[in-house]
C-alpha cells in the first residue's frame, strides 16, 4: 500500500508540474476556477495581420521633401478586426482596419474615385460580398515612415521630379490587395467570442506648439529659450482599451487608443511603423506572440511624441531602460521603446480586470453619415499670399530643375533631390489656395464620412482629419458613452485647429494646412455628440 | 565614521547674525500677526533681497552623509481644518498627520562642505511664523545650525489643522488653537531635525523620472473665453482646459551604505486634496502612498512628498469620470489608493530602472534668495466690486449669525483683503511681495522651490530652461497664495482674481527668470571644480 502511494505520488507531481509551467508559459490563460467558458454569446470575432510593406524602394509620405526609401526597419502592417454580432444577413458586420500609414486617401483633396479608402472596400466587398463597403473603417497611425499611397502615377506628378519608385498608385494597389486578403482571412477565422473594455494611461503625446509672450505659437521648436511662454494646448494621456476572447476566454487581441500619433523617427528614410512597432513587440513579448494590436489614433492634431521639455532627463532613463540602445532622447529609438513600455504598462495593468468582464452580447451598432462642415474660408488676401508663395516657390524649383538639367552628375549624389521637391511641394500648396477659393465659392461645404460604432456601453466616433485634441475632450467630455474612443485620421488628413491656435498662428492653423477651421471643428463636435447620443439611446 | 563631526553639530561657517536676524523677524511678526495690512506692509519692504548666509566653498565634496526621521504631527482634537472657504471642526482622525525629513551633509575630508534639510509636512501651507518657530527650537537643539537650509514644504492637504490667522472664525473653547498647533508643530520638527541630524551617516543618492497620471488642470474655459475652476465640461459652451498639465514624477532616492533604502523624494505635480471636504485629519492622497512603499521597502523610510507647480490643478477629474470610476471599482480601490497606485507605480517603476546608478561623491550646493516681486494691483473697479460684496456679506451674517462659519473667510480674507490692499497701493504705490525660494543641487538635478500655489505653465518653463538633468519644482515651500499666468487672469475665476493673488503674472515671470538664473548658475565652472 505504501508503495502504491509512492507510485501514484511519482506519477502525480511531475504531471503537476508539466500543468503548472505549461500555464506560465501561456502568459494569457484562461482562469477556468473563476470563469466559466460560455458559449452562448452572438458575438463572432476575427482578427488578422498582413505585412503592407512593399518590396522595392517608394515613395516615403509625411515630409514636405520627397524620400526614397532605403530600405525597412520593420514592417508596415494593416490590421483587421471582424465582428459580427448575430447570424445571417440580418447580422451587424464590421470591419475595423488599422494601417501603419500617414493618412488613408478618400479624395477629398483630389476627387480622385480610385482613393486607398475606396479601393480597400471595393476590393473586400468584392472578396466577402455580405460585408457593405460603409461597414469598413479604415483609420491611419500616421507614421511618417510608410509608403506613400496615392492615385499620382508617379513620382513626378508629386513633386516634379522622376524619381526610380514604385508610383503612388502602385502603392495603392498594392496595400489595398493585401489588405483585403487579410480582411478575407479575418472573416474566415472569426469565431463566437466576447470583449471587454476598459480604460488606461499613458504619457505618449505632447502638444507640439509653444507659444511665446507675443503669443504667437511653433511647432515644435526649442523651448529652451527665455521669450518661451507656455505649451499652447491640452494634452490627453487616456489609453482607452477594447479586449477580445475567444470562447475558451483566451485572450486575443486588444484595440489600443491613445492620443498621439505615431511619428517619433519620422525623418527617416527606412519603412518603419514608428512606435507601434516597438508596442506590438513589447505587448506581445508580455502576452504572447499571437496577439492581435490594433491601434488608433484619438484626436490629437495638435499632438506628437517629440519630448517638448526635460529631455535630458527622459534619455537618461532610456539609456538605462535599453542600455544596448546608441542613440536615446527624442526622435529616436530609444523614445519609441519608452513608448512602447508606457502603452504595454497600460493595457497590463488593466487586463487582470477585464478577464472577468467579458460581454459576449454586447450591442453591436454602426452607423454612418455623409456629414456637411464648413470649409474655413479663403479669402483674397490669403489667395495674394498663397500665389506669392507659389510664385517664390515656381522660380526656386524651376532654377533647380535647370541646374539638373545641366548637370545630370548632380542626381549622383545621395538625396539629390531634396531641395528640389520641398519647392515643388510648396509651389503647389501655395497654388492649392487659390483652388481651394475657386471651389469655396460653388461649395461652402466639405462633405466627410463620419462612423458612429456602439459596442456595448462603449463608443467609437471616427473623423479623416488630424482633429485638435481640444475638440476630442469636448466630445469626450459631453459624451454618454461609458468610454469614447475617437478615430481620427479614418481619411485623407488635413488639421482642424481651434480658434486658440489660430490666434497663435503656427503651422498646422494657418489657411494652407487647414481645410475646415475651428466652426467646422465645432460643427463636427455637435454632429458626433448627436450621433453618439442617438446610437446610445437605441 | 568619524564621530567628531557629529560633535560638531554639523555647522556651517556661520555667526550668530543669521540666527540674530530671524529672532527679531520672528518677534516682529507675533507682535504684529494681528495686524494683517501692517503685517503685509512689513512683507512688502524688500530687505531680503541678499541671502541672509551664503556658503563661499562651491565645489563638490567626496562623501555625502544623509540622516531621516518621520514625526507624527497629529493635532490633538476636536481642530479647525484649513482650506475650504467655511469652518469645518474635526473631531475624528481618517488617518495621521506626518512631517517627514532628511538631511544631507556633504564633507571633503570630514571637513563639512554643505548642509540641507528636507521637511515635507502634511499641512495646507507653511505659514512664515510657523517656519521661523521651527528654526527656533532647531538653533535651540543645535545651537549654531545653519537653520536658512531648512526648505519646509506643504503637500497642500485641506484635512489638516488650521495654520493661517484670521481666515476661519475658529472658536476660542474647546479647539486646538493656532498658536497651540504651531508650539506644538515647532517642537516636534525641532526635535525630528535634531534626530535626523545626529543620525545621519554616508549614503548614496541617484534620481529618476516616469510618469502617473495625478493632476488634471480644473479650469474650464468657455465660449466666451471666461474660465471656472472646476467648470463645467459636459455643456455645450465647454471649449476646452485651460492650460497644461505635468505628468512627471520625479523621483530621488537616498540609500545609507547597508543598501537599505532610507529615503525618496517624490514630486508631483498635484496638491493632495482629494477628500478636501471631509471633516476629518487627513493626509490624502500621500497617506497610501507613504503605506505601500513602506510596506515594499523599508518600514521606517522616510518619503518627502513634494508638490509640483500646480495652482491650476487638482486630482478631481474634469471630464471622463464614467470610465475611471468604473475602472476604480473593478479595480476595487478607492479613489485615494487609485491615485496612490498610479503614484507608486511611476516610483517603484523609475526605482527598478535606475536602482544600480548610485552616487556618493556628488555636489551638493544650496543656494536661497529672497526676491521682491510685484504685487497684482486693485484696481479701482475690483476695490468697488468687494465694497459691494463685503455688505453683501455683512447683512447676511447679521440676519443669520451662524452664517458667519460659512461666510467670514470670504468676507475677511477673501473681499476684506482687496480693501486693505487698495488701501495700502494709495501709500505704497508699488508694492513688493518677498518670497523665498531655495535652489538645491544635487548631483545632475536640482530642486527648486516657491511658497506660491504656482500655476503649471511657470514650471514647465523653469524646466525647459534648466540646465540640470532633472528639475524637481517644490511649490508651497512657504505660505501660499495663487500665482496665476495671463491667461489665466484673462478669464477670471477663482484663482487667477484679485482676490485669490498677491502677485500676479508679471511676479511670475520674475520667478521664473531668476530662478532659472539661480539654477543655471549652479552649472557654472566654478561650481564644478572639486575639491582637492
Amino acid at each position: 500500500m505504501k508503495n502504491l502511494k509512492i507510485l501514484i505520488a511519482i506519477l502525480i507531481f511531475p504531471s503537476l508540474f508539466v500543468v503548472t509551467n505549461s500555464c506560465k508559459d501561456k502568459k494569457v490563460k484562461k482562469n477556468t476556477t473563476t470563469v466559466v467558458a460560455n458559449n452562448s454569446g452572438n458575438l463572432s470575432v476575427g482578427w488578422a495581420q498582413v505585412d503592407i510593406t512593399p518590396d522595392k524602394p517608394v515613395l516615403i509620405s509625411g515630409q514636405f521633401h520627397a524620400r526614397v526609401s532605403e530600405g525597412v526597419m520593420d514592417p508596415v502592417t494593416a490590421t483587421v478586426l471582424a465582428l459580427e454580432s448575430g447570424n445571417g444577413e440580418s447580422s451587424e458586420k464590421i470591419f475595423l482596419i488599422s494601417c501603419d500609414l500617414v493618412s488613408i486617401s478618400d479624395g477629398t483633396r483630389d476627387n480622385a474615385k480610385d482613393n486607398l479608402r475606396s479601393t480597400i472596400r471595393e476590393k473586400i466587398s468584392r472578396k466577402i460580398p455580405e460585408v457593405s463597403p460603409e461597414k469598413i473603417i479604415i483609420n491611419a497611425t500616421h507614421t511618417h515612415t510608410a509608403p506613400y499611397c496615392h492615385t499620382a502615377s508617379s513620382a513626378k506628378e508629386l513633386y516634379g521630379v522622376d524619381l526610380d519608385v514604385m508610383s503612388p498608385a502602385e502603392c495603392i494597389q498594392f496595400v489595398s490587395d493585401k489588405i483585403s486578403e487579410a480582411a478575407e482571412q479575418a472573416w474566415k477565422n472569426r469565431t463566437l467570442g466576447g470583449i471587454s473594455y476598459g480604460l488606461g494611461h499613458a504619457v505618449v503625446g505632447h502638444n507640439r506648439l509653444q507659444v511665446d509672450f507675443s503669443e504667437k505659437s511653433v511647432m515644435y521648436g526649442n523651448t529652451n529659450r527665455k521669450d518661451f511662454s507656455h505649451i499652447e494646448g491640452y494634452e490627453d494621456h487616456s489609453v482607452n482599451l477594447l479586449y477580445t476572447w475567444d470562447n475558451q476566454n483566451n485572450l486575443t487581441g486588444v484595440l489600443i487608443n491613445v492620443a498621439c500619433p505615431s511619428q517619433v523617427t519620422e525623418g527617416l528614410y527606412q519603412i518603419s511603423a514608428d512606435f507601434w512597432h516597438d508596442t506590438r513587440v513589447e505587448i506581445r513579448k508580455r502576452l504572447g506572440e499571437n496577439i492581435f494590436i490594433l491601434p488608433q489614433c484619438s484626436a490629437a492634431g495638435d499632438q506628437s511624441p517629440h519630448i517638448m521639455i526635460g529631455e535630458k532627463a527622459e534619455a537618461r532613463m532610456q539609456k538605462m531602460m535599453f542600455p544596448d540602445l546608441k542613440d536615446v532622447g527624442d526622435r529616436t529609438l530609444g523614445l519609441r521603446k519608452d513608448i512602447a513600455v508606457r502603452i504595454a504598462d497600460a493595457v497590463t495593468s488593466v487586463l487582470p480586470y477585464m478577464e472577468n468582464s467579458i460581454n459576449r452580447n454586447p450591442t453591436l451598432k454602426h452607423k454612418l453619415e455623409v456629414v456637411e462642415l464648413s470649409r474655413r474660408l479663403i479669402g483674397p488676401e490669403d489667395v495674394i499670399q498663397g500665389n506669392k508663395e507659389a510664385e517664390k516657390w515656381e522660380e526656386e524649383y524651376i532654377q533647380l530643375l535647370k541646374e539638373i538639367q545641366k548637370t545630370p552628375a548632380l542626381k549622383e549624389q545621395p538625396k539629390w533631390y531634396t531641395q528640389i521637391t520641398i519647392a515643388h511641394t510648396k509651389m503647389r500648396r501655395g497654388k492649392s489656395v487659390k483652388d481651394r477659393y475657386e471651389l469655396e465659392k460653388v461649395q461652402s461645404k466639405m462633405p466627410i464620412e463620419v462612423h458612429m460604432l456602439r459596442i456595448g456601453d462603449i463608443v467609437m466616433a471616427t473623423n479623416p482629419f488630424e482633429y485638435y485634441l481640444d475638440y476630442g475632450v469636448r466630445i469626450k467630455a459631453r459624451s454618454p458613452a461609458t468610454q469614447t474612443f475617437l478615430v481620427q485620421l479614418t481619411g485623407s488628413g488635413s488639421y482642424v485647429p481651434t480658434t486658440r491656435s489660430i490666434e497663435g498662428g503656427a503651422y498646422g492653423a494657418v489657411p494652407a494646412s487647414t481645410l475646415i477651421g475651428p466652426e467646422g471643428g465645432q460643427e463636427l463636435v455637435e454632429k458626433t455628440l448627436e450621433m453618439i447620443n442617438d446610437i446610445m439611446e437605441q | 565614521m568619524n564621530n567628531n563631526h557629529s560633535s560638531n553639530n554639523g555647522l556651517n561657517k556661520i555667526s550668530g547674525y543669521p540666527f540674530i536676524t530671524i529672532y527679531i523677524i520672528h518677534k516682529l511678526i507675533t507682535t504684529l500677526k494681528n495686524n494683517t495690512l501692517l503685517y503685509r506692509f512689513i512683507f512688502t519692504i524688500p530687505v531680503f533681497t541678499i541671502s541672509l548666509l551664503s556658503v563661499n566653498i562651491k565645489a563638490y565634496a567626496d562623501t555625502l552623509y544623509v540622516g531621516t526621521s518621520t514625526v507624527d504631527i497629529t493635532p490633538e482634537l476636536p481642530v479647525a481644518l484649513d482650506g475650504q472657504m467655511h469652518l469645518r471642526i474635526a473631531r475624528e482622525v481618517g488617518t495621521p498627520l506626518e512631517a517627514n525629513i532628511a538631511v544631507l551633509e556633504s564633507r571633503h575630508k570630514n571637513k563639512l562642505i554643505e548642509t540641507t534639510v528636507f521637511v515635507s509636512c502634511d499641512l495646507v501651507v507653511i505659514p512664515s511664523e510657523m517656519l521661523y518657530q521651527v528654526k527656533y527650537e532647531v538653533h535651540k537643539l543645535l545651537p549654531g545650525f545653519n537653520t536658512d537650509k531648512i526648505v519646509m514644504n506643504a503637500i497642500h492637504t485641506h484635512t489638516a489643522p488650521v495654520v493661517r490667522a484670521n481666515v476661519y472664525p475658529i472658536p476660542e473653547k474647546d479647539v486646538t488653537q493656532i498658536e497651540d498647533y504651531y508650539s506644538f508643530f515647532a517642537k516636534k520638527i525641532g526635535r525630528a531635525i535634531k534626530q535626523a541630524w545626529d543620525s545621519r551617516k554616508p549614503g548614496n543618492v541617484t534620481w529618476g523620472l516616469s510618469q502617473a497620471k495625478v493632476g488634471y488642470n480644473r479650469r474650464a474655459v468657455y465660449a466666451d473665453n471666461s474660465a471656472k475652476m472646476y467648470g463645467k465640461t459636459n455643456i455645450p459652451e465647454f471649449r476646452g482646459i485651460e492650460g497644461y498639465e505635468d505628468q512627471n514624477v520625479n523621483s530621488l532616492f537616498f540609500w545609507d551604505k547597508q543598501g537599505e533604502l532610507i529615503a525618496v523624494g517624490i514630486a508631483v505635480a498635484c496638491p493632495a486634496q482629494e477628500v478636501e471636504e471631509r471633516y476629518e485629519i487627513n493626509a490624502d492622497y500621500w497617506h497610501p502612498v507613504r503605506l505601500s512603499l513602506r510596506k515594499r521597502f523599508n518600514s521606517r523610510l522616510c518619503v518627502l512628498g513634494w508638490i509640483g507647480a500646480a495652482g491650476d490643478q487638482s486630482p478631481h477629474l474634469m471630464y471622463g469620470k464614467a470610465g475611471e470610476e468604473r475602472m476604480r471599482n473593478l479595480r476595487h480601490l478607492s479613489r485615494l489608493d487609485e491615485i496612490a497606485r498610479r503614484i507608486v507605480f511611476a516610483v517603484e517603476d523609475t526605482y527598478e530602472v535606475v536602482k544600480t546608478d548610485r552616487h556618493n561623491d556628488i555636489q551638493l550646493i544650496h543656494e536661497t534668495k529672497d526676491m521682491s516681486l510685484p504685487m497684482r494691483l486693485i484696481t479701482k473697479t475690483e476695490y468697488k466690486a468687494s465694497q459691494k460684496e463685503i455688505k453683501k456679506l455683512e447683512a447676511q451674517i447679521n440676519a443669520d449669525p451662524k452664517a458667519k462659519d460659512r461666510l467670514f473667510r470670504k468676507l475677511n480674507s477673501f473681499e476684506g483683503d482687496v480693501i486693505r490692499r487698495y488701501e495700502q497701493q494709495k501709500i505704497q504705490l508699488a508694492p513688493m511681495y518677498n518670497a523665498k525660494i531655495h535652489v538645491i543641487r544635487i548631483g545632475d538635478i536640482v530642486i527648486c522651490t516657491n511658497p506660491f500655489e504656482l500655476f503649471t505653465d511657470y514650471s514647465i518653463a523653469i524646466q525647459a530652461r534648466s540646465k540640470a538633468v532633472q528639475t524637481f519644482v517644490v511649490q508651497l515651500a512657504g505660505p501660499g497664495t495663487y500665482l496665476p499666468t495671463e491667461k489665466a487672469v484673462k478669464g477670471g475665476h477663482y484663482s487667477a482674481i484679485a482676490q485669490s493673488n498677491l502677485v500676479g503674472p508679471e511676479g511670475g515671470q520674475l520667478l521664473v527668470d531668476q530662478t532659472v538664473e539661480l539654477i543655471n548658475k549652479l552649472w557654472n565652472v566654478s561650481y564644478n571644480q572639486k575639491v582637492n
